[in-house]
């Protein structure tokens, strides 16, 4: 057995970043004024510039061996205008003098271009603009954790899934991420942010005759991320779980295939975060509703009519976006244009209530904005995109919501998710499933998924687990756009039963 | 405008960082993108972007321990941060066993006339003219919306064993959705590398007529249909396949579908899908991001799955060499094909509409996605104009359904093939070169309201 150990037993630091950020904080709010400076000199109404800094680093281990560690930093300023009430928007990797200046005629010269289409001019909700400093709360700086540390950790998660025999690949990951943000508008806003995000997961796969089955912990697809420092990745207990985890990827290889039925679901809380993300998240993005993500990904089955009228789901499911909410990773001081974070609620005792918006799309509404526009780096023209959607908690736990189901399944973690693109018939597959008989989990079923209708769907949720059970999760890899972006968003789930869904579906 | 570094340029970039390489020598990636990219939604352009971006990925070699980093500071010092930075994480990894070294010095060959400078030189208005032209061609009823898009890249790969490539490409490219008044919706799209062969009217003027004819969709039952796929809708079963079946990498370690089944005639016969990076009907470059030049693997043969592709240490694990696929360090994933043909046949599209007795006719599948991977079943949703056909003819549009379908499955009961080809992208991979197909059963397993 190999271990992680550093080349040279002296070095116990973090490594430096040589690829640390060319820009200090205070530079990048100078250039960023100065880009709004030179976008309104070039006949910009407004203008707003986000001289952005961006830190990853991400790292793989599979059987015990390291697959890679890469340390990445992009830099660069993006900078939006309104031009005879048309967005244009230019970004480059060099905020430099001359270059800074370049890009924001640009920007005036891309809206200038796209107002020789008729259209009507964008007015933008008011804002109060503030200047302030946010930063995420952290305890213990990811970036500075020695390197040997976290490959020690990845390492023996790795080992530990493979202990049950049978399983091929024990792949334990991290990623961190570190983003300083200067954001600067022409009506006066200056705003420095620094927001990190930590997470890591374990994933065991066993391979069968014509079978391959993956089980995962805390979560699928890279694990479990969280506004926070290292103190997230040290609160995961990675190894507690290492061992079981590869145990339930062996045992879904000789588990009959999930029966093709009509019954009860009880979805886990990971599995609630990608139903709560697909099925409510993405048709309350108020662009959508306006038909400006048609091409790509869709519109949405929501009408500007809905608000406090649609019964969107039963009297069980209240959903909020909140921004303020602790370690989501859609948590911020203010988001892409400025504006305050907000605790919105979007759907009450099932009736849905709201939109997330901006401050082009919210006076459609006469509303103000509720601060969802963020951006994907420098490079991207900010988006609304979810902040923290989350499903209030109801009451029980888990145990005894399975106590309370004489016959159902109850349903674990995402493998696989597809919805139409208005947002109404969805897919849903998991990486595991138990047969509930008289209130406890008996067979284990392979390959599970369900399918539904979105609206009838939340219909027939008549339970939802308590605070005890209630977690916020992250979600690392929300796309959207085009250029396409991709944003990190904060979920809040507890375990819910659904009744009457299919299931099985071949 | 932006304009190319140059090869020049970006081997001096390179070579700075090369040059603090570890005792195992050194790769530098290069890559450098610039253009713009613009949206219209509700016949009016909403979105309108550009930009330049640039990055280095340095890969350093070290006693046997691999260490990367990765900026976008292309300046010398910024290129020998990066370096020191790879050093030092590799000084403190352990060593990669399977690490198969860098890339030996091999010349690529460049596709045919890859750049186009005009096209990427393109600017805004330029951008916005295309738009309009597109949404010209559609009737004011109706609302258009879509991405017009022109951008330059350069890709340099540069290592210590004295391999140097360079690539220089541009690319158009336009997509459209047209949406009627009663529940009709049209897609069409193209990409060249040349503006002057992408023509946003023609490709708008589809996608309208589309929308037009599949206006007041009708509810059709689920269930088991013989189908046309149109080159978008083939592109996604082509794309899937790609990432679940074609990579060297799962191939050796048993997790591909076709993992243990090489050899073997698992798709009609008159299936043969290949890739290659340099056909001038394609959109690639001349090497991997390993450097190592792309050669053409054919990867199904007259139904027959020949194998797949490999980068440097996937071809170590299979004792083969380097097809060139390699994606960039790091990744667990392995080698992957990004520039599939799918062979034509000699079917017209009345041919096959006359063939059919009861079926549907499916423009393009939305928002797919795996559902089991040894089986490659993939699960999405028809969008943008599907329609029912009986009797040898197009009958009516239909309401929006689901499928849940083993992609081997579906290869396997083509029974007809277009004699046409198109460059056709899928929600999240590259473009390929498809024909329309015709399948005799496709599993549809739900349904939507639209």
């Amino acid at each position: 057995m190999r271990r992680a150990r550093p080349a040279d037993s002296t070095v116990r630091v973090g490594a430096r970043y040589p690829t640390r950020p060319v820009l200090d904080q205070q530079t990048r709010l100078d250039v960023s004024r100065r880009a709004v400076e030179a976008a309104r000199a070039a006949g910009a109404s407004y203008a707003d510039a986000r001289v952005v800094a961006r830190e990853h680093e991400t790292i793989v281990v599979r059987n015990e061996e390291l697959e890679g560690v890469d340390r990445s930093l992009s830099e660069g300023i993006g900078i939006r205008v309104l031009v005879d009430g048309r967005w244009g928007f230019a970004a480059t990797a060099r905020p430099e003098e001359g270059e800074v200046e370049r890009t924001a005629s640009l920007a005036v010269e891309i809206a200038r271009a796209s107002a020789r289409l008729p259209g009507e001019p964008v007015h933008l909700a008011e804002v109060e603009p503030v200047t302030d400093t946010w930063a995420t709360p952290i305890r213990e700086d990811p970036f500075v954790v020695p390197l040997a540390e976290k490959l020690d950790l990845l390492m023996e998660a790795s080992r530990r899934m493979r202990i049950a025999p049978g399983v091929s690949f024990g792949e334990a990951s991290l990623d961190l991420y570190r983003q300083r943000t200067a954001f600067a508008s022409s009506e006066g806003a200056a705003i420095e942010q620094t927001l990190v995000h930590s997470g890591a997961g374990i994933e065991a796969t066993a391979i069968g005759e014509g079978e391959m089955q993956r089980r995962s912990f805390p979560n699928s697809f890279r694990g479990h991320f969280s506004a926070a420092g290292y103190e997230h990745i040290r609160g995961l207990h990675l190894l507690d779980e290492a061992e079981r985890v590869g145990r339930e990827a062996v045992d879904l290889l000789s588990a009959p295939e999930c029966p093709s039925i009509e019954t009860t679901v009880i979805l886990d809380g990971p599995q609630m975060v990608l139903q709560v993300h697909e099925s409510v998240g993405h048709p309350v993005e108020l662009d959508r509703v306006l038909g400006m993500e048609e091409s790509y990904a869709g519109t949405s089955f929501l009408d500007l009519g809905d608000r406090g009228k649609l019964r969107y789901a039963s009297d069980h499911v209240t959903i909020t976006a909140d921004a303020t909410l602790a370690g989501g990773l859609g948590s911020f001081g203010y988001d892409d244009e400025g504006v305050p974070a907000q605790r919105v609620t979007l759907i009450q005792g099932g009736i849905f209530q709201d939109f997330i918006s901006s401050r082009e799309t919210a006076p459609v509404l006469g509303l103000p904005s509720n601060g969802t526009m963020r951006a994907d780096g420098w490079e991207n023209l900010p988006l609304i995109r979810m902040t923290n959607i989350s499903i209030e908690p109801g009451e029980g736990s888990l145990e005894e919501l399975i106590a309370d189901t004489p016959d159902g399944i109850l349903m674990s973690m995402n493998t696989s998710w597809s919805i139409d693109d208005r947002r109404v018939n969805f897919q849903f597959g998991c990486e595991a499933a138990w047969r509930i008989r008289g209130g406890r989990l008996t067979d284990l079923y392979r390959n599970p998924n369900y399918t539904g209708i979105t609206t009838e769907f939340w219909g027939s949720c008549d339970a939802v687990c308590g605070p005890e059970e209630w977690q916020v999760w992250g979600t690392p890899n929300c796309g959207k756009g085009q250029p396409g972006q991709v944003a990190r968003v904060g979920h809040g789930t507890a375990p819910a039963r659904f009744r009457g869904v299919r299931v099985g579906v071949r | 405008m932006p304009e190319p570094l140059g090869r020049d340029r970006l081997a001096e970039i390179a070579h700075a960082a090369l040059e603090e390489g570890g005792s195992g020598g050194a790769e530098a990636l290069l890559l450098h993108e610039w253009g713009g990219l613009t949206r219209f939604a509700g016949s009016a352009i909403h979105q309108s972007t550009a930009r330049e971006e640039t990055m280095l990925k340095v890969r350093v070699a070290d006693d046997g321990r691999i260490g990367i980093a990765t900026t976008n500071d292309l300046t010398a010092e910024g290129a020998a941060a990066a370096a020191r930075s790879a050093l030092e994480t590799a000084r403190m990894s352990t060593p990669d066993p399977h690490f198969p070294g860098f890339a030996p010095r091999e010349p690529a060959l460049e596709p045919p006339d890859a750049y186009d400078e005009a096209t990427a030189a393109a600017g805004p208005a330029a951008r916005a003219e295309a738009v309009a032209s597109a949404i010209a061609r559609t009737d004011p009823a109706f609302r258009a919306s879509g991405a017009y898009q022109t951008q330059g890249t350069e890709i340099a790969v540069l290592n210590t064993e004295g391999q140097a490539c360079y690539g220089l490409t541009s690319r158009a490219s336009i997509s459209a959705v047209v949406s009627g008044t009663q529940g009709g919706a049209g897609f069409a799209e193209a990409a060249a590398t040349s503006a002057d062969e992408v023509d946003p009217a023609a490709v708008a003027t589809t996608a309208f007529e589309k929308a037009r004819d599949s206006e007041s969709p009708r509810d059709i039952d689920a269930g088991i249909y013989e189908v046309i796929l149109e080159p978008p809708a083939v592109a996604t079963l082509i794309g899937f396949l790609s990432y679940l079946g074609f990579g060297g990498r799962a191939l050796a370690e048993g997790r591909s579908c076709f993992s243990g089944r090489i050899g073997e005639r698992l798709l009609a016969d008159t299936v043969s899908i290949y890739d290659d990076a340099l056909s001038p009907e394609g959109l690639g470059i001349g090497f991997d991001f390993e450097g190592t030049p792309k050669r053409r693997v054919d990867l199904v043969e007259d139904g027959v799955v020949i194998g797949g592709v490999h980068d440097r240490r996937s071809a170590a694990m299979a004792g083969t060499e380097s097809t060139g696929h390699a994606l960039p360090a790091p990744n667990t994933e392995g080698p992957l094909p990004f520039n599939l043909f799918l062979r034509p046949g000699a079917a017209s599209r009345s041919e096959m509409i006359a063939s059919i007795e009861r079926g549907l006719l499916v423009t393009r599948f939305h928002y797919s996605n795996v559902v089991h991977p040894p089986e490659a079943v993939i699960t999405g949703m028809t969008r943008d104009g599907t329609w029912l056909i009986e009797k040898g003819e197009i009958r009516h549009p239909v309401r929006n359904l689901r499928f849940t379908q083993s992609i081997i499955e579906a290869l396997r009961d083509v029974r007809l093939i277009g004699e046409q080809t198109q460059l056709a992208s899928e929600f999240f991979f590259e473009a390929s070169r498809v024909p329309s197909l015709l399948i005799s059963a496709f599993s549809f397993t739900g349904k939507s309201d639209h």
